[in-house]
């Protein structure tokens, strides 16, 4: 069977700086990514372009084996692409509900006129809440600033699943998260999984990356410089690697 | 964190960012009830709250809707000026009154459109792109008249249609007008897509844009539609006066934030209200009909309106801070 998303030869520039530099990348089904590298290696870079934020200046990509460049988020997401950004998940003033169905709304059409489902709107936000096993939330009704930063990271999530992802970007996250909110996020990567989804996971702490991942991918200044199954390498193995900037010699 | 625990009932209430412009309206009706008895609840007072309301309301309204997406329109009060000031002009030339207002009306959305493109293209503060079209379209209006005012050369049923005596105690056809703006703009706000990507847009343009909504689009055709209420407002003005002053609506901009702000919205936007702008708008017409009535000195309207908007915006904040958005 072929990948998910199969990535050749990727080149992005911003003016004069080349963000990456030939990147060569894959995602299998069902199978977790981890995305880790240095600041400024281009991990952000190479997943807005999967997510149809920046389109390559070279390269190929192939979404379910076929060759496909997104023109911007909406068409990665109608693919099945859904991509979680550390603060910019959810809009703080605005219900659980409304910002779950936000440029998705379910409407009824009556005339002229669309009309948000709100019947519809509040119980399937509140699905996806029971879920992603959030039963501290009273009602989808109330307001995302009530909620903690891995409250947010599970709706986001839990949002992801409801609109059928098939691809599941995460990007940094556990930062700024409890030790108990961080175990939530990852038991929710390994749920997804099991639900056939595939997760690209980006974050800082080699260990959070190391513990859900199947595969660990390393970037360097816009070249990737590891590419291992996880049975094949250690957290330390993975930390050194990105220090030196180099491959491990074997 | 969380509500507090014993009183959800309140903390449900205080959800509803109309809660304070309600009691601050029924609180001060009661206070004028107190001070004119024999006056303030009859009918004709209410007409004449709902004259006044009608065109700050219709302005308001559209203010209101746009500052929710997040962006100023400080140009309302020129556009006020400038709609009927064409129309003028136009049925002078032979024009018919409804064709006038129909081109002058396109113009006050085209020009609310270009104030958002400017805004959003250049990055600037849409509180400088609309201060520059205020003064911009004012300083034409008094070029070209001079400084004189400009009458309706003849009647038209139009005038009637847009603000014309409904009985003899005063009641006009403009409350009718307010109320139904109210209700169409209540209602795509809180009951359609577009509605709650205004409220988006508002609350977090970089994640609204994330989330697949076209953040110019949103923001730019709400410009267009407080600059089109502006000029529909203008013309309901108009077809009581049947004159129009060039200097017509200076600082209605700022009632109109005003009414905006008493009704709960926030100057950051993301978070408002149609209908607390509505009773924001009617907060404002029955503290000025009140105090005539009481006898009070024309002057002391501001200094009240003044006292009541920060008292309000305290309130709206303290509520905000502490019970829709903590932390």
């Amino acid at each position: 069977m072929t990948h998910l998303l199969e990535m050749r030869g990727i080149v992005k520039r911003f003016g004069r700086v080349e963000a990456l530099k030939g990147v060569d990348f894959h995602v299998g089904r069902a199978e977790v990514v981890g995305l880790v590298g240095d600041n400024g290696a281009g991990k952000s870079t190479l997943v807005k372009i999967i997510a149809g934020v920046y389109q390559p200046d070279a390269g190929e990509i192939y979404w379910e084996g076929q060759p496909r460049v997104f023109r911007d988020p909406h068409e990665a997401r109608q693919a099945g692409v859904e991509i979680v950004y550390q603060h910019l998940a959810l809009i703080d003033l605005m219900s659980i509900e409304r910002n779950i169905f936000l440029g998705r709304e379910p409407v009824r059409r009556v005339g002229p006129l669309s009309i948000l489902d709100k019947r519809r709107m509040s119980e399937e936000a509140w699905r996806v809440l029971q879920d992603i096993g959030l039963r501290r939330i009273r009602s989808p009704a109330e307001r995302v600033a009530k909620l903690s930063g891995g409250e947010r990271q599970s709706v986001a999530i839990g949002r992801a699943m409801h609109f059928k992802a098939k691809l599941l970007i995460l990007d940094e996250p556990t930062a700024a998260l409890s030790v108990r909110e961080t175990r939530r996020v990852l038991d929710h990567v390994l749920d997804v999984k099991k639900q056939g989804v595939s997760v690209i996971i980006i974050s800082h702490n080699i260990y959070h990356v190391y513990e859900v991942s199947d595969r660990i991918v390393v970037l360097d200044h816009g070249r990737k410089i590891a590419d291992v199954p996880k049975e094949k390498v250690t957290p330390e193995e993975v930390i050194k690697v990105i220090r030196r900037g180099a491959p491990l010699e074997s | 964190m969380g509500r507090a625990p014993g009183q959800p009932l309140l903390a449900a209430l205080l959800q509803h960012p109309e809660l304070g412009v309600t009691v601050s309206f029924f609180s001060i009706a009661l206070v004028f009830v107190a001070l004119v008895p024999d006056k303030f609840p009859t009918l004709p007072t209410l007409y004449s709250i709902l004259t006044l309301a009608g065109e700050l309301g219709v302005v308001s309204v559209g203010v209101a809707f746009l500052m929710i997406s997040g962006e100023f329109n400080l140009a309302v009060g020129s556009i006020y000026a400038l709609v009927p000031m064409g129309v003028a002009y136009m049925m002078m030339a032979g024009v018919d009154m409804l064709l006038a207002s129909l081109v002058m009306l396109a113009l006050a959305f085209a020009i609310g459109v270009a104030m958002g493109y400017i805004t959003l293209k250049a990055g600037i503060p849409s509180f400088i792109t609309s201060l520059g079209f205020m003064m911009f379209i004012r300083g034409i209006l008094l070029a070209v008249t001079g400084g004189f005012p400009v009458r309706m050369p003849h009647d038209h049923w139009l005038a009637f249609w847009l603000n014309g005596p409904l009985n003899e105690e005063g009641l006009r056809t403009s409350a009718l007008w307010l109320l139904l703006l109210t209700l169409i703009f209540a209602f795509i706000l809180d009951w359609t897509p577009y509605g709650n990507w205004t409220y988006a847009v508002g609350g977090s343009a970089s994640t609204a844009r994330e989330l697949g909504v076209s953040v110019p689009k949103v923001k730019v055709l709400n410009f267009g539609v407080s600059s089109l209420l502006a000029g529909l407002a203008g013309l309901i003005a108009f077809s009581r006066f049947r004159v129009v002053d060039p200097t017509l609506g200076i600082g209605l901009e700022l009632e109109a934030i005003t009414s905006a702000v008493l009704g709960g919205c926030l100057l950051s936007g993301g978070y408002g209200s149609i209908a607390g702008t509505f009773l924001g708008a009617l907060l404002v017409a029955m503290t000025r009909v009140g105090l005539v009535l009481a006898k009070a000195p024309a002057y002391w309207y501001q200094a009240f309106i003044g006292v009541l908007l920060i008292i309000a915006t305290v309130i709206n904040h303290f509520v905000v801070k502490k019970f829709v958005a903590p932390g």
